[in-house]
């Protein structure tokens, strides 16, 4: 849901088998905000998938039955915001649960900044203040940090919090999405030609961040088959 | 210090009189603390931080004697504060409607009920409307999911609260179910009604809408009763002065509709 930009959008539903796939969007991250199930529906249209939203704030409108419409998708995709809240809300309703069942299941789970934290075991959050620490549902064993620009506050603490005893994680670059199959990540896929994911270590007191081979989305008559392995000898080892 | 929280069964932030009257009224509370340029603080979680609401707060506050502001828990961050102090700076917190289970459920996500609870007790005015009038009591009725339920508040006040108490019928029913199976007491209020607390006992109804009523709720030998309570009546000021052009907008609009023009 970049704007101007639907690569991203025209890969992940690329991994829907199905012919008219069905998307439900979840917006809790922004509270729902009407702004944003706009652009999910502009982003995600009728003629090449079948969406919907679920809205946690208004549930006079919308499907009655949680789980089994979320269990019925073929794709949930999460929308960006606060992930504290996100997470806050999802519980009081028992979305968490619902949604390891519906990845359990085969459901894609998807999402981005807030909705790509939310799926890890700890994530690096930004929000009032200075970036914190916190643990997310823990479908993916690993740390997770978006917005991964050189020079943001992220960066810096998430480094601080690997040396600190964070688990060892991935990051995205604004434009990066980390593709996992299972608890494996299978390859990192990007809408800007510039845009990476870095595999996040420490050893002793050092973080090591390797940068992982990306593939560009945009160019035509590109396989999007970066194998890990190879991806990560082109690694380079941060300061 | 003395511990206020202003309870409010519902209204907006409209220019209608009961909705001015209410807005007088915070106004006033927030002054008795903070003096003449009171800070108020709206807190429009509940809503998920809808913009209409936080424009129409700043529309009912911003030209009145007062430093309006608002805290957001899902926009993220290119106005980032620090919320414990920025909420213990205010004279008045205000707590929007919505969704209790979701405002609960996100304040616990980000800590704010122990900073509430402490702005509480140093003498900061709580207050709020729908939702942000029952997440201060023990229980109220929400419709977080769609029908009328039960839900935990913060217990900072004893006892539960009904809102929209005869607006709702729906949602009256189901609190006088609950409080016969065992709910604690209450209140019910309407639209335009509140209570005033000032310590934990005692409240006084206030109204500001004519027949908007307040009532207590209480189970007796198996029976509940609503007793209604002596309402004081808040006068809505007088509207602010009409610009000029809308004046004369209205001025050709009301020539227009005597002409017959607008049929």
């Amino acid at each position: 849901m970049e704007s101007g930009n639907p690569l991203l959008d025209d890969y992940v539903l690329g991994l829907c088998t199905a012919e008219r796939p069905r998307v439900c969007f979840l917006p809790q991250a922004s509270g729902d905000a009407d702004h944003y199930i706009v652009r999910f529906y502009r982003a995600f249209a009728a003629t090449r998938c079948e969406a919907s939203h679920i809205s946690l704030f208004r549930r006079e409108q919308g499907p009655d039955d949680l789980r089994r419409h979320l269990l019925s998708q073929d794709l949930i995709y999460v929308g960006g915001g606060s992930v504290v809240s996100l997470l806050g809300v999802w519980k009081a309703h028992g979305i968490d649960a619902i949604l390891r069942e519906a990845w359990e299941a085969g459901v894609i789970l998807c999402g981005l900044s807030a909705g790509s934290l939310c799926w890890f075991a700890e994530a690096v959050s930004g929000f009032h203040g200075a970036p914190k620490r916190l643990e997310g549902l823990g479908l993916l064993p690993f740390s997770n940090c978006v917005h991964y620009e050189r020079k943001s506050d992220r960066r810096e603490s998430y480094h601080r919090f690997l040396r600190e005893g964070m688990r060892p994680g991935y990051a995205a670059e604004d434009g990066a999405a980390l593709h996992f199959v299972g608890q494996e990540l299978s390859r990192v896929v990007a809408s800007r030609p510039e845009a990476r994911g870095y595999r996040l270590d420490v050893s002793g007191q050092r973080v090591v961040e390797m940068r992982i081979a990306t593939t560009y989305l945009g160019e035509r008559g590109v396989v999007p088959e970066a194998a890990l392995p190879e991806a990560l000898s082109t690694a380079l080892p941060a300061a | 210090m003395v511990r206020r929280i202003l309870t409010l069964g519902g209204h907006d932030f409209t220019s209608r009189p009961p909705d001015r009257a209410v807005c007088e009224f915070l106004l006033r509370l927030a002054s008795e603390h903070g003096g003449a340029r009171p800070r108020i603080c709206i807190l429009p979680t509940a809503s998920g931080d809808t913009s209409d609401l936080i424009a129409s707060f700043y529309q009912a506050f911003g030209n009145r004697p007062c430093e309006p502001s608002d805290v957001s828990l899902f926009r993220l961050g290119r106005r980032p504060m620090a919320l414990r102090d920025h909420l213990l700076s205010q004279d008045l917190i205000y707590v929007g409607g919505g969704s209790m289970v979701n405002l609960l459920a996100v304040w616990e996500a980000h800590d704010i009920a122990g900073i509430l609870s402490l702005a509480w007790h140093r003498g900061i005015v709580l207050a709020g409307q729908s939702a942000g009038a029952m997440c201060w009591f023990e229980a109220g009725i929400t419709k977080s999911s769609g029908k009328p339920l039960a839900a935990a508040g913060l217990g900072l006040l004893r006892g539960s609260l009904c809102v929209h108490y005869n607006n709702e019928p729906e949602r009256r029913a189901a609190y006088l179910e609950a409080v016969g199976d065992g709910m604690p007491d209450g209140y019910g209020l309407d639209d335009h009604a509140g209570l005033l607390w000032e310590g934990e006992d005692s409240p006084s109804a206030v109204t500001a809408r004519r027949g908007a009523r307040a009532y207590r709720v209480s189970k007796r030998e198996g029976e509940v009763v609503e007793s209604p309570l002596p309402v004081r009546f808040l006068p809505a000021p007088a509207p602010a002065a009409l610009r000029e052009d809308i004046a004369e907008f209205r001025r050709i609009k009301t020539m227009r509709r005597h002409a017959g023009w607008l049929g």
